[in-house]
């Protein structure tokens, strides 16, 4: 199974596998780490999911124009490597993306 | 309106009577009856239509061209003009322009900025009542953040703020059809609170960096018109108060029923956006709305009519078995619970869904690790045309 780390706000590192097709935040749920809220479920609608991606191995999704707008309202400011955790879906091609969960949700 | 002795070829007639008060208590036997009818039901009782199934709701909520808002989202006529104006009942470009306004203090980022405020005020409230042992998770859980912290940051004038849990659920009975006594009863309570709109949330007696001032300051910009504005005033309290009070009560409720359920979120508490959507979805507090048929169209296999009124019913859409495994269980590991309809959908969806589930949150956030389960000792069932929850579910938690 391909893996994600995540850089939480504390600085710790959690290394998760996850399961091809699943979405980052899911699975960043679904092994407890709250740090992550993920608060509409992936649906676009929250922004709670916000992740900085610190290294991809592969080519991520492009952003759509609903995760672009929803990334100007993120609570911790958007950069570059901004991106909404909920639209990246694991692939192998990703194996080893390091993601970091910003400070404000 | 249509005849209602007329229905549309292939609309399945039906004599039910949603909104007579056992079956405003327990919908749900109702509800399965219809859909299983078929995918268009025609009310006889009411002469209005009702889609009961989840495919045709979600396309129904897609296509608010042919299913207008701005033509009423009630039951009845008289509260459709009373409502007119208001962003629940407009249909683009109207409503784009309002909703751009009223969103304003529930985006992400304006969120992000209330949710320590709202966290502390909910650990100090739970930590009080499991130190009493015995509460009223419907008023004294329930009740707290949405009549204290959400009040005030809308900032009605505190005269006649406190008639608000009273007016809201008025206003929700005021969806009925005409012929129900509920509906009639309630009419004059909403004027009350019409009354209070136009004449007390106004510019100078509102609190001046408030949700609903900032209304006003938008009309000042000419974002929305000034005649817009009282109208856009219940946006944030009506829809607000009931169906986050309810929402919460029913997780309570749930879990009560469910200790294996509450162990796996105590396990596990980033699942709790899950736990709210499964309650959400399982006991809708908006039951039902209705859309207004602006031209002739096509669904479940049935042509309804332009001029006609259909009934929008998430609380029976969200236990379809059509849709759902296991409709009436509440799991909340379901995979596909996001896909409940219990916070709208399209362009109505909820403005006010990420605010609800930030309160319930914080509640649930410091429930979880004081309480290893809850003791149901009486519950009992409020009565609304269109909300659906408990008025009082007094639990002891260990
Ligand atoms: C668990 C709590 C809640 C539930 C179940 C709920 C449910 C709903 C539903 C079903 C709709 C769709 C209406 C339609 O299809 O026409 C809606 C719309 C709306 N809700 Fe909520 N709601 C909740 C909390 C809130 C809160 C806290 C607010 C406060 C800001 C709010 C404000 C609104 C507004 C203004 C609309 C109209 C949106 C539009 O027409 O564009 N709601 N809600
Ligand atoms: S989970 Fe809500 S936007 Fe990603």
């Amino acid at each position: 199974m391909p893996k994600a780390t995540y850089i939480l706000p504390d600085g710790s590192k959690n290394t998760l596998a996850v399961p091809n097709g699943q979405s980052l935040m899911e699975a960043a749920i679904h092994n407890g780490l709250t740090a992550i809220l993920g608060e509409c479920g992936g649906s676009l609608a929250c922004a709670t999911c916000h992740c900085f991606v610190e290294d991809a191995p592969g080519p991520l999704p492009e952003i759509s124009d609903h995760e672009d707008a929803m990334l100007d309202m993120t609570a911790t400011d958007r950069t570059e490597q901004s991106r909404l955790s909920c639209q990246i879906i694991m692939s192998d091609a990703l194996d080893g993306i390091v993601l970091r969960v910003p400070d404000e949700m | 309106m249509t005849n209602p002795t007329n229905p549309a070829r292939g609309a399945v007639s039906s004599s039910a009577r949603l909104f007579d008060t056992e079956n405003l208590i327990n919908p749900y036997p109702l509800y399965q009856e219809l859909r299983d009818a078929g995918p268009v039901i025609w009310l006889e009782a009411y002469g209005l239509y009702m889609l009961p199934r989840y495919a045709e709701t979600k396309q129904a909520l897609e296509d608010w061209e042919s299913f207008s808002s701005a033509g009423g989202v009630t039951m009845n006529d008289e509260m459709n003009e009373k409502l007119r104006g208001g962003l629940l009942c407009s249909d683009p470009p109207r409503h784009d322009a309002l909703r751009k306004v009223i969103e304003r203090p529930v985006t992400p980022k304006a969120l992000s900025q209330l949710r320590n405020r709202v966290a502390e005020e909910a650990k100090e409230l739970v930590i009080r009542l499991v130190e009493q042992g015995s509460f009223d998770a419907a008023t004294e859980l329930a009740q707290h953040l949405p009549v204290t912290i959400v009040s005030d940051l809308v900032g009605l004038p505190e005269k006649g703020r406190e008639r608000m849990l009273a007016w809201a659920p008025a206003n929700f009975d005021c969806f009925g059809p005409a012929n129900s006594d509920r509906t009639k009863a309630a009419m004059p309570i909403v004027g009350e609170m019409v009354n209070y709109a136009f004449t007390q949330c106004v510019p100078g007696k509102l609190k001046p960096d408030g949700w609903a001032q900032m209304i006003w300051d938008a009309a000042e910009r000419g974002e929305v018109s000034v005649e817009d504005a009282p109208f856009m005033m219940n946006d944030y309290m009506g829809p607000s108060l009931d169906t986050t009070i309810f929402a919460t009560t029913w997780l309570v409720w749930l879990f009560a029923k469910h200790p294996d359920q509450w162990q796996k979120l105590r396990d596990n508490p980033a699942l709790i956006p899950s736990a709210i959507n499964e309650a959400v979805r399982l006991h809708s507090p908006i039951q039902n709305f209705s859309r207004y048929v602006a031209k002739d169209v096509e669904i479940g296999g049935v042509t309804l009519p332009a001029g006609s009124r259909v009934i929008i019913a998430y609380g029976s859409a969200n236990r379809d078995e059509r849709k759902w495994d296991n409709p009436t269980e509440f799991d909340i590991l379901r995979r596909d619970s996001n896909d409940h309809l219990g916070f709208g959908h399209g362009e109505h969806n909820c403005v006010g869904k990420n605010l609800a589930r930030l309160e319930i949150r914080a509640l649930l956030t410091e429930l979880l690790p004081r309480v290893e389960r809850f003791e149901l000792l009486e519950a009992q069932i409020f009565h609304n045309n269109i909300l659906h929850g408990l008025q009082s579910c007094r639990v002891t938690v260990h």
